[in-house]
């Protein structure tokens, strides 16, 4: 099945976006997100940690409804969805 | 009622929202927290507008490193506090409009009392501890807040109307790492006219809030998108516990 990854600002800027990906049976946002991310470990290292976790800061949806971060490496995709993935910014 | 002067300097933007949404511009007090960054696009945007009263709050002094975006200072300002910088622009800019500046950071203490009773209170901060003080002082006060934020080319822009949307603490429930952001002029100009955009819909009532919407703009990639914002109910802010942490609500 098919997963559509955006991410936004800085993110789009190290990954790209509208990355489509084949997505497994069972797969979780975060293993998807993870998969699209690799390719580019600073871009990688902008939304995971160590562990392989989003950082917190890191606003995820999924179809438009936001998903906690925390409970992305549990939530399974469906195909055709879309991820969205964006960094907030704080600077004025 | 709008004096013969007001009615040629405002001219070109009456037919907008007709004399009356001139007159609401005229009455209102709004709140610009920062004359940085994005404090400087959204408060000349207002006082050219012709919103009857600015308070703006700084506590800093213009340096030299602040010019490559910071528009209500320039270069003869350097050493000067912001204030008394942003005031003399402002004032240059429109002076037929009431412009309050106080040099004080903005905290815990007097928060509530700088905020007073605006009709509306302009994110321009660099820092969230500070915006999620004026988040919790909007909501206590019902009153609504315009937000910014950038980074880079960059930056983010909603309107939280209290008891109406998400507030802030719904959306950035996380604040991102705590640094000098980099950040293009360009971008604080963005975003800034995007705030006080919002602030001149709302008190003339004109068209669409960003209300329940974050607004992202990427200048790199030239284009901007919207993502729907929900309320959290478990918001320590604006959820079922109004303003107290989980923690405090469950001893």
């Amino acid at each position: 099945m098919n997963v559509n990854v955006k991410f936004f600002a800085r993110f789009r800027e190290l990954l790209g976006t509208d990355i489509v990906t084949e997505a497994r049976e069972g797969m979780t946002i975060a293993a998807v997100v993870s998969a699209a991310a690799k390719k580019n470990r600073e871009g990688y290292d902008a939304i995971f940690d160590q562990k392989g976790n989003f950082l917190e800061f890191v606003i995820v949806m999924q179809n438009g409804q936001r998903v906690e971060t925390a409970d992305a490496a549990a939530i399974p995709v469906a195909d055709g969805d879309v991820i969205a993935i964006f960094p907030p910014v704080a600077g004025g | 009622m709008l004096s013969e002067r007001e009615r040629e300097r405002y001219k070109r933007q009456i037919p907008i929202f007709g004399p009356e949404g001139q007159d609401r511009l005229k009455a209102a007090h709004i709140f610009v927290a920062g004359a940085g960054g994005l404090g400087s696009p959204a408060a000349i945007y207002l006082a050219v507008a012709g919103v009857g009263t600015i308070t703006i709050v700084d506590m800093d002094t213009v340096e030299l490193s602040n010019l490559n975006r910071q528009i209500l200072h320039n270069d003869r300002g350097l050493g000067k506090k912001k204030t008394i910088s942003a005031i003399e622009t402002l004032r240059d800019y429109n002076p037929e409009i009431t412009i309050n500046a106080i040099d004080t950071p903005i905290s815990e203490t007097n928060v509530r009392t700088l905020v007073g009773r605006v009709d509306g209170i302009v994110d321009a901060m660099d820092n969230y501890p500070a915006r999620y003080l004026l988040n919790e002082v909007a909501l206590e006060k019902k009153i609504p807040l315009f937000h910014g934020a950038i980074r880079g080319f960059f930056g983010q822009a909603t309107t939280i109307i209290p008891g109406k949307t998400p507030c802030l603490a719904c959306i950035v429930r996380n604040p991102p790492p705590a640094e000098v952001s980099p950040v293009i002029g360009v971008t604080a100009g963005v975003i800034g006219s995007v705030q006080a955009t919002e602030v001149v819909k709302y008190l003339t009532g004109n068209g669409d809030l960003l209300a329940g919407r974050l607004f992202i703009w990427d200048g790199l990639a030239g284009s901007a998108e919207e993502v729907a914002v929900a309320q959290n109910p478990a918001c320590p802010a604006c959820g079922t516990g109004a303003g107290r942490t989980p923690s405090t609500e469950h001893p």
